[in-house]
């Protein structure tokens, strides 16, 4: 696979400040790249430098082949973190006239753009201005007006970001078609879930450093699995147990407590289980849970992403 | 440059499709024609008040007489200058009549008034007829009560409406002139000497050797003096509302979050570009219709003037003047205004820096009214080589015939410095189209400079 696009040492300083520190990173080409980081971790600051409307303050940049995102411009499609598109504009019109600035001609553009609308159920609101739309109607337009050139690199920033459940799940069938049609996706978010079901590939940036890059398995990989233990158990006595590098009360009820028990690199958990039952411990339930992406986000970055933990578990085990 | 078309022309439509841009673009013709039509409208619909004159006591003998004569002179001025002019210009002297000739017609005094002394009994006739809830037939307007005081004419003007003046002013002019008439007689002028000498007026006819006849001075040499200054006002007027347009665009865009989008499509170059054509557009469509109602106006009621309009705009290099300058100034503003814009979401933003522009732009205001009769005064002439005054003051001067070397300086001046500000403002608006940071003098000095 080649790269669509390559980062080498890129820095952004803003006065004294550094938001961005000897960055790099690879995307292949036709992936999804997820690129995740707490607020204010240098995101926005890096996908402006990509696309050339921000200069850097150092390193260098390949994308599509070019050294600036500008040269490339036609080819890519943007999608900004704060949105909004001509209100008294109709769908059709705003996105061919963002396509038109792509280099599509403006009758492909109208017809790619009643297209599009159809098949993301905005076809009766075509006449509509934009004004008349819900954010989330209006989200999907401007998605849209993003891709309808067919870009080969599609930039995202937040695109999750004020959609109800119904639509999130739209905007990823919607990234997981472009993929498929052999685009380039790279998307910033907060969202662990979408990040985690969509990505062949997350970069996570803390502080404006890169913290991990690599697949979303290798992410998990970097945090420890977690063993859930249910009963009258204290911190102290599961702490004691083998194989435990850290204890996290979640919840106590009298003397029935839950316990999120952090395992050492390499514990399977069988260990820590078989110590509490032989030592006596009262456990009442148990589930020993895979690390997710939230998980390794906290991991890697010290900070807490700003969506709730996801409640799935890839392998889950209650005693009876 | 086709990025720049596609932006140039939704900034048109966008502005151009609103029923808002067509309603304030005819705004200023139709308030020119009712402005010019209100003093007109508002005078004829006068009512003509009926007036009683008492003479008090043998002193006052004559004096009636003396104003009834005043009032049938005016009416009668008023008719030959209205058949004057309806010669001249069909239709306009009915106009002229409605406006010269004095609202008032002379009925006799109630006997109530007449015949009581002065006392309780007149007044309460006075105050009969001057009721204004009477019967309209029967109502006065005002009653005038001539007397004399030690020789000299004077009146009490009773009227039904305690602000109305006209019938007082009136009075007060046709006494005078009988005094004087009667002082003059006194004295031993003839009465048709007195007459010659009140309606005497001095024809004045002035002469320049810059006039096309090369001596007499006529309305068509003063033309280019008045198309100057209209001249300078209309850019004035053109410039600021384009720019004004451009920043509110470009302002309305921040605030939705659509120049982050276009920047990713297009240059700030191709943008700002895009923008200001788009307004320029606009601001052409503007001086299309007015220019077009007006010569249209023009053509109707004054073809003669029209022609003679036409030939100093054609003739004279008028026309280059207002468009070299119209787009010279218009460069510099816009631009400067679209900078602005794109540091701020809203007009309370904007106040920072439009406030003292603002005052700047008021200088040029008050100096074209000095350029009307002095168009080669020092501080008209100084002013005019500012650059950013030079559009107005420059578009005003040139009917006086500017010495060349300055018409080319100042252009030139003009085109520099807006090449530097567009320099400037595109330097501004990239950084400002990205930026949260708050504006003001300093944060837009570290745009320019880079620093931001």
């Amino acid at each position: 696979m080649t790269a669509a696009l390559t980062l080498e040492g890129l820095g952004k300083r803003y006065g004294d400040f550094e938001a961005v520190r000897d960055l790099s990173f690879q995307v292949e080409r036709g992936s999804i790249c997820g690129f995740l980081g707490p607020n204010g971790a240098g995101k926005t600051s890096t996908l402006r430098m990509i696309l050339g409307l921000q200069p850097a303050s150092s390193g260098r940049i390949d994308i599509l082949g070019a050294p600036d995102g500008r040269l490339v411009r036609d080819r890519i499609g943007f999608l900004p973190e704060e949105r909004g598109l001509y209100k008294k504009m109709t769908p059709v019109e705003a996105i061919a006239f963002f396509g038109s600035l792509k280099g599509l001609p403006a009758h492909e553009g109208r017809k790619r753009a009643r297209e599009l609308l159809e098949q993301q159920g905005l076809g009766d609101s075509q006449r509509k201005k934009m004004k008349e739309l819900s954010k989330g109607m209006a989200q999907k337009v401007q998605l849209i007006a993003a891709v309808v050139h067919r870009p080969e690199f599609v930039i995202l920033d937040e695109p999750f970001s004020g959609l109800d459940p119904m639509n999130q799940q739209g905007l990823e069938q919607m990234i997981r078609g472009l993929a498929a049609d052999g685009a380039t996706v790279l998307f910033s978010t907060h969202v662990m879930q979408h990040a985690e079901r969509l990505c062949d590939k997350v970069v996570l940036l803390a502080r404006g450093r890169k913290a991990f890059e690599g697949s979303v398995e290798a992410a998990k990989a970097t945090s420890p699995r977690f063993l859930e233990l249910e009963g009258a158990i204290t911190a102290e006595a599961a702490a004691a147990l083998p194989g435990v590098a850290g204890v996290e009360p979640l919840s106590e009820d009298g003397e029935a407590r839950r316990l999120k028990i952090a395992l050492s690199p390499g514990a399977g958990g069988q260990e820590t289980l078989k110590a509490a039952f032989l030592g006596g411990l009262d456990v009442r339930g148990f589930a020993l849970k895979e690390p997710t992406l939230h998980d390794a986000f906290i991991n890697l970055t010290g900070d807490r992403p700003d969506q709730p933990a996801p409640q799935s578990a890839l392998a889950t085990e209650t005693a009876q | 440059m086709k990025r720049i078309l596609l932006i140039a022309r939704r900034e048109y439509v966008a502005y151009a499709k609103t029923v808002g841009f067509w309603l304030s673009l005819l705004a200023l013709p139709f308030f020119a024609v009712v402005g010019g039509g209100i003093p007109l409208l508002i005078r004829s619909s006068e009512p003509v008040r009926a007036v009683a004159l008492v003479e008090e006591g043998p002193q006052a003998s004559g004096l009636a007489a003396a104003v009834r004569t005043a009032l049938q002179t005016d009416n009668d001025d008023a008719r030959e200058r209205a058949a004057k002019m309806e010669k001249n210009q069909p239709g306009a002297g009915r106009a002229v009549a409605s406006l010269a000739a004095p609202r008032l017609r002379l009925v006799p005094a109630p006997a109530g008034i007449v015949d009581n002394p002065a006392g309780p009994a007149r007044d309460e006739a006075l105050r009969q007829a001057l009721d204004r809830r009477a019967d309209k037939a029967q109502r006065l307007d005002a009653v005038v009560f001539l007397s004399r005081q030690d020789g000299k004419p004077q009146a009490r003007v009773w009227t039904g409406r305690a602000g109305d003046d006209e019938v007082a002013d009136f009075v007060r002019d046709a006494l005078r002139d009988s005094y004087r008439e009667e002082t003059l007689g006194a004295a031993g002028v003839p009465p048709a000497v007195v007459a010659d000498v009140e309606s005497f007026r001095p024809e004045i006819t002035a002469f320049s050797p810059s006039a096309a006849s090369g001596g007499e001075v006529s309305l068509r040499d003063r033309l280019p003096t008045f198309i100057g200054l209209g001249a300078g006002f209309i850019l004035w007027s053109l410039i600021i509302t384009g720019a004004s347009i451009l920043m509110n665009s470009v302002m309305e865009e921040k605030a939705n979050r659509i120049l982050e989008i276009l920047l990713s499509s297009a240059s700030a170059t191709e943008i700002l570009a895009g923008k200001v054509l788009g307004v320029a557009l606009l601001t052409l469509t503007v001086l299309a219709v007015w220019g077009g109602i007006g010569a249209f106006g023009l053509v109707s009621a004054a073809p003669g003037a029209a022609v003679d309009v036409g030939r100093a705009l054609l003739h004279d290099g008028m026309i280059f003047y207002f468009v070299a300058y119209m787009v010279g100034g218009y460069l510099m503003y816009a631009v400067l205004f679209a900078a602005i814009g794109a540091f701020c979401e809203t007009p309370r933003d904007a106040q920072t820096l439009m406030g003292p522009i603002m005052m700047v732009l008021i200088i040029p205001l008050l100096v074209l009214q000095m350029a009307l009769r002095t168009p080669d005064a020092v501080v008209v002439k100084v002013l005019s080589w500012i650059p950013l005054f030079t559009p107005f003051l420059m578009s005003a001067r040139a009917p006086a015939d500017p010495p060349v070397i300055e018409i080319v300086l100042t252009l030139a001046g003009m085109f520099a410095t807006a090449a530097l500000m567009i320099w400037i403002a595109g330097r501004a608006f990239r950084a400002g189209a990205l930026s949260d940071v708050k504006l003001n003098w300093k944060s837009f000095g570290r745009a320019i400079t880079g620093r931001a």
